[in-house]
C-alpha cells in the first residue's frame, strides 16, 4: 500500500511537467481551471508543499535591452516564479557609462515588485541618461 | 543606609542607561527599517523614480527638431492635499534634478517655483550708474516656457477591519505644453499602506 502510494505520489510530479497549457499567454489559475488527474484538490497540496520545501522563488528569464525614439536605454525583465505563493521582492538597476562607471542617479532606488505564484512577470526600467550603456541589478527580499 | 541608597541609584542608573533607545544614522541606500504609515522619505524616492522613469520613456520630452525644452514647475502648481505637511518642492526637486540630468530638457528659474529672484534684481541694474551696462542682460533676453509641470499629492483613510486602517496616497504629475495647453503626458503613482487603527498618518 505504501509503495503503491509512493508510486502515485512519483507520477504526480512527473505527470505535471508534462501538462501544456492551451495558450501560453492565457495563464489560468488554480480554482480556476477545472481539476485533472494530476492537478487536483488532493495533488495541489503535496505539490505546493514540494516546492515551498525545495524553495522555489523568482527566476529571471530574460533582459532586454533596448533604446527609445529619444536615446534613452530601456530595461525589460522577464522572468517568472516559480513558487505557489506570491513572491514581493525589492529591485536596484544601476546604470552604467562606456566605461563601466555607474551613473548617479536619484532614480537608482530600491522599488517594490511581486510575481503571483506560478506566474510571470515583467519590470521595466529606463536610464535617466542617454550615456547608460549597460546595467546592473540587485534584488532583496521585501520586508 | 546612606551608602546602601547611593548602591542602588548607582544600580538604577544603569540599568535605566542600557534601555535607552540609540540614535543611529539611517542607511538610505539600503534602509531595512520599517515601514511607517505617514509618507517617509523612501516613499518619496520611490514616486519620484517611478515618475520620472515614465516621464523618460514617454519621450513626451523629445523635441521635434532637436534642442531641449524648457520646462518650468508654477508656483503652488503642485498641491499637497493630504494630512500631513508636506514640502511639495522637495519631490519636485528630485523629478527636476533628473529631467536636467537627463540633458534632454532644461528647467527656467526664471519663473514658477524655482524662480530665483537674482535674476530679475539683475534686470534693475541696467540704469544704475554702479554698474557697466554692456554686463546686465539686455531686454527680451528670458526665455519662456515651453512646458509646464502640475501636480497633486492626496490621500484616502479606509477603515480596512475593527483594528487596521489603509492609507493610500497618491502621487499624480501632468506635463502640459504651454503653447497649446496640451497635456502631453500624466502618470499615477499609489503608495498604499495598512497599519493600526492607533497609529496616526499625519
Amino acid at each position: 500500500m505504501k509503495a503503491l502510494t509512493l508510486l502515485f505520489i512519483l507520477l504526480v510530479f512527473l505527470a505535471t511537467g508534462c501538462y501544456e497549457p492551451y495558450d501560453s499567454r492565457i495563464h489560468v489559475r488554480d480554482e480556476v481551471k477545472s481539476d485533472s488527474i494530476i492537478d487536483n484538490v488532493v495533488t495541489r497540496p503535496v505539490a505546493k508543499a514540494f516546492s515551498a520545501l525545495i524553495g522555489e522563488g523568482i527566476e529571471v528569464d530574460e533582459a532586454i535591452l533596448r533604446r527609445n525614439e529619444a536615446g534613452i536605454l530601456e530595461l525589460y525583465i522577464n522572468g517568472h516564479n516559480r513558487a505557489y505563493s506570491t513572491r514581493r521582492f525589492r529591485y536596484r538597476v544601476e546604470w552604467l557609462d562606456a566605461d563601466g562607471l555607474v551613473l548617479e542617479t536619484k532614480t537608482s532606488v530600491w522599488l517594490q515588485a511581486s510575481a503571483m505564484g506560478k506566474s510571470p512577470f515583467s519590470l521595466k526600467a529606463v536610464a535617466p541618461r542617454p550615456e547608460a550603456v549597460n546595467f546592473r541589478m540587485d534584488t532583496r527580499k521585501w520586508e | 543606609m546612606r551608602a546602601r541608597t547611593i548602591q542602588i541609584i548607582m544600580l538604577g542608573s544603569i540599568l535605566f542607561t542600557g534601555c535607552e533607545e540609540k540614535t543611529t544614522n539611517i542607511d538610505i541606500t539600503h534602509d531595512d527599517g520599517k515601514p511607517v504609515l505617514a509618507l517617509d522619505y523612501r516613499d518619496f524616492d520611490q514616486a519620484a523614480s517611478a515618475l520620472v522613469q515614465s516621464l523618460l520613456g514617454s519621450g513626451a520630452l523629445k523635441k521635434e527638431g532637436g534642442g531641449r525644452y524648457v520646462v518650468a514647475t508654477g508656483r503652488g502648481q503642485i498641491i499637497n492635499d493630504t494630512m500631513q505637511r508636506i514640502d511639495t518642492d522637495q519631490l519636485m526637486a528630485k523629478i527636476e534634478e533628473e529631467i536636467l540630468n537627463s540633458g534632454q530638457a532644461v528647467m527656467t528659474s526664471a519663473i514658477g517655483s524655482g524662480e530665483d529672484k537674482l535674476i530679475h534684481d539683475t534686470r534693475k541694474l541696467r540704469d544704475a550708474e554702479e554698474f557697466d551696462r554692456s554686463t546686465t542682460p539686455a531686454r527680451g533676453t528670458l526665455i519662456a516656457p515651453e512646458l509646464t509641470v502640475s501636480g497633486k499629492i492626496f490621500q484616502r483613510n479606509i477603515r480596512y477591519d475593527k483594528k487596521t486602517q489603509q492609507v493610500e496616497y497618491y502621487f499624480q504629475l501632468k506635463l502640459s505644453d504651454a503653447k497649446s495647453g496640451l497635456r502631453f503626458w500624466q502618470k499615477e503613482i499609489i503608495v498604499g499602506k495598512r497599519g493600526s487603527n492607533k497609529s496616526v498618518a499625519w
